[in-house]
């Protein structure tokens, strides 16, 4: 791919920024990725965004919100799915020659929706709705279908749990949280058996945005260095019913992640540095584990992942954004030595129903 | 220019009416999915990504509704993204579905999506809540109202009449009497318009779209697929966006970027789309258009904006029958979005009737010699704009 990173930055996350208005968050973290990339907003050819309105909480959010990512007078699409869905629109914006200088943004500000029930919303009415399914319940299906056909037991989730809570207060751009103890997590009431309220990362607010250019923008700007080069992403969506197969198999996961790899060159994660995985629970993230069964060469999540900061709809462009600094020698206390190649994950949709994954390698 | 060219070969539409009870709404996405399919001479597995277009879930009820249709349309498995910009989604969505083929990474894309704006009782309450909450709520605005300002500020500086916007309703309910999935057709009056009961001023109901449900869908593909399926296919050869403000003061006044009442997005974007697509003069170049017209005073300054003709003179061409069909440029003859309007994928319906009119596809409705055509959608506070140029040879 000819798709580059030339600059980044991340709101610090809160489970409720009250000091802000969400125009005022999108604002700051699309002008800190601008300043961090050298770039004037009049540089830029075009605007991608991704964004949901029910968690922002207004029909068409992006009336108010596309002036603060940088829209004004640009050509600017939004889509839906998640914030490394909008990863892949700007990257296909910039691989169709068309555009060659963009600025992407994501951000969720859930702390004024009630999560739960705009998850339960993205049940249809006929059968869904009325069993009360939301993301807890749905995760907890998921949790009981990858305990059987992987063998997962709940200590292999604790441990990874607390693991991932010890690498997230690591992460300065992270909420830096208590570390449970293994006790605490067993104790923890269960949401939705056989998942327990620790085993889920919190939901917080935030946002990033990425300045994304094309290789020839970089042919005709010799004094710009980018972060890293977007050398492989997939994407993909699957079922919406919720059965056995689409829960357990992990297909969607496993295929997205195959594409990806070889879209860079790559045989498997042994040829990672690190991977950064959207474990939106301990099961998620020791399935996933399962699935890809990387070497001890490749890192799983050093940034702590959701248990870091998990802006729910934009965790993956955070995930992306914390690969891009680790290929660029910038991700600070949880730098992964000689990084030179990341993948990071991202879930999306009812019930995790789809995946993207993209791969960086620094320049 | 585009690393890849993109072309449509498939089109597929549902008839548009206020309700359809006996279809769920991802049987009506799959309805629109198969048509084009046929139409362009695929299979579900023939198509390698999938763009859905969709915008505010609330007037249907279900949110994320994309992914409840995923089953119906035959994406799972495979890459699928939802594109929203409001009531100018179907453009965006398109441009989306370009950007996939054009970047080389897919041979065909299908673009598809749905509405039911009726499952809402009342559209404009929903389409009250796109505004802050804080300074505009609560002042009644709605789509309804917010252009009906725009319209009497363009009626000011242009000295247009109701009885020229209710010409332009009189033609598109005559062109839809071609168009087998319109929503509103017939031969209707100048004075049927304007003695329509009185909704905001200037306008009439006659001069308001109606609440549709209904799908569309689009195939695009790569050359080499094209050369294979389609003997007749539609180039797209230029695209152009332009996202303005949401605030309609900060649009108004001699130091504004671009000018509410004419609707000035336009220019900026159809630059951007000729430039694509070597549009230089475009009266003489374009003969068709396809505009994004949910009432009857969006017309004007649209034309005027994109080049055809001066600031203020569209009035009068309307009246002199230059925008009839087969006058100097046809305007609309599928009726537009006048008389019909799925808001979801009401962009994309103005990209398919363009499509079908190169393809030479419009049946009763079709121009002759149409070598170029224009499709637009607009969105938000008439502040997400875009526009599409189709053509029968590629640039």
């Amino acid at each position: 791919m000819d798709t580059y990173i030339l600059g980044l930055a991340m709101h610090p996350p809160s489970p409720w920024i009250v000091d802000k208005r969400l125009e005022e968050m999108v604002f700051d973290t699309a002008k800190a990725a601008l300043d961090s990339a050298g770039i004037a907003r009049k540089e830029l050819d075009h605007i991608t965004i991704a964004a949901c309105d029910e968690l922002d909480g207004r029909s068409i959010s992006s009336m108010l919100l596309s002036a603060p990512a940088g829209a004004y007078l640009k050509d600017e699409i939004k889509t839906t799915d998640s914030g490394l869905i909008g990863l892949c629109l700007e990257a296909l914006r910039i691989e169709s020659g068309r555009f060659h200088l963009g600025l992407l943004s994501s951000w969720n500000k859930s702390s004024k929706a009630p999560f739960e029930d705009v998850m339960r919303m993205r049940c249809e009415p006929f059968y869904t709705r009325d069993i009360g399914l939301n993301a807890s319940i749905a995760d907890g299906l998921f949790a009981r279908a990858v305990k059987g056909a992987y063998g997962i037991c709940e200590s292999d989730v604790n441990v990874a749990v607390q693991a991932s809570y010890e690498q997230a207060s690591k992460n300065e751009r992270g909420m830096r949280s208590a570390v449970p103890s293994l006790a605490e997590i067993e104790a923890s009431p269960y949401v939705s058996v056989p998942l327990r309220k620790i085993q889920q990362a919190p939901v917080t607010d935030g946002g990033v945005s990425m300045v994304v250019c094309s290789g020839k923008w970089l042919s005709d700007h010799p004094d710009r260095r980018p972060l890293a080069r977007l050398s492989g992403l997939a994407w993909r969506i699957d079922d919406y019913q919720l059965g056995e197969e689409r829960l357990s198999k992990l297909h969607g996961f496993a295929e997205t992640f195959r594409k990806a790899i070889a879209m860079s060159g790559l045989q498997d994660c042994s040829q990672l540095d690190l991977i950064e995985l959207d474990g939106q629970t301990g099961f998620h993230e020791v399935a996933y584990r399962r699935v890809l069964n990387p070497p001890p060469t490749c890192q799983v999540s050093p940034s702590g992942g959701p248990f870091a900061q998990n802006p729910y709809f934009c965790t993956g462009l955070v995930h992306a954004a914390e690969a891009v600094l680790q290929v660029s020698g910038r991700a600070g206390a949880v730098q992964v030595k000689g990084a030179k190649r990341a993948a990071a994950h991202g879930c999306h949709g009812f019930a995790q129903q789809g995946n993207a994954i993209a791969v960086f390698e620094g320049v | 220019m585009p690393k890849h060219r993109v072309a449509v070969i498939g089109v597929g539409e549902t008839v548009f009416k206020t309700k359809i009870d006996d279809k769920t709404y991802v049987e009506l996405a799959q309805d629109a999915a198969k048509a084009a399919l046929d139409d362009a001479g695929l299979t579900p597995t023939d198509i390698d990504a999938i763009v859905f277009s969709m915008a505010p879930t609330q007037f249907m009820g279900v949110n994320d509704v994309d992914k409840w249709a995923v089953d119906s349309i035959w994406a799972s498995g495979k890459p699928f993204m939802r594109v929203h910009t409001g009531g100018a989604t179907g453009g965006s969505a398109l441009h989306a579905g370009y950007a996939h083929v054009a970047s080389g990474m897919y041979r065909t894309v299908l673009v598809v999506g749905a509405d039911r704006v009726t499952e809402t009782r009342d559209a404009q309450h929903i389409l009250n809540l796109i505004w802050d909450p804080f300074y505009e709520q609560d002042f009644a605005l709605n789509t309804v109202t917010m252009t009906a300002l725009s319209t009497q500020r363009y009626m000011h500086k242009y000295g247009t009449t109701e009885e020229q916007y209710a010409r332009v309703v009189v033609r598109s309910r005559k062109n839809a009497l071609k168009n087998p999935y319109a929503h509103l057709k017939g031969n209707i009056t100048v004075e049927d318009v304007m003695n329509s009961p009185r909704m905001s001023w200037p306008y009439k109901l006659f001069d308001i779209c109606p609440r549709s449900a209904g799908a569309a869908a689009l195939v695009l593909a790569n050359q080499e697929v094209t050369k294979e399926r389609c003997s007749r296919p539609a180039f797209i050869n230029g695209i152009g966006g332009t996202t303005s403000t949401v605030f309609m003061g900060d649009r108004v006044g001699p130091r504004t970027d671009a000018e509410l009442s004419d609707e000035a997005e336009f220019v900026s974007a159809g630059k951007e789309a000729y430039a694509d697509a070597a549009i230089t003069n475009p009266i003489k170049q374009i003969q068709v258009v396809e505009l994004y017209d949910p009432f009857s005073s969006v017309q004007f300054p649209q034309l005027e904006s994109l080049g055809f003709c001066k600031r203020g003179e569209a009035q009068n061409l309307s009246d002199e029958g230059a925008f009839d069909m087969g006058g100097l440029l046809t305007v609309n003859p599928s009726g537009g979005t006048l008389c019909s309007n799925p808001i979801g994928v009401t962009g994309l319906v103005r990209v398919a009737d363009a499509a079908l009119q190169v393809m030479g596809k419009a049946g009763e409705g079709q121009v002759a010699g149409v070598q170029n055509a224009l499709a637009t959608a607009i969105g938000g506070s008439v502040q997400f704009v875009n526009c599409t140029i189709l053509g029968a040879d590629h640039v």
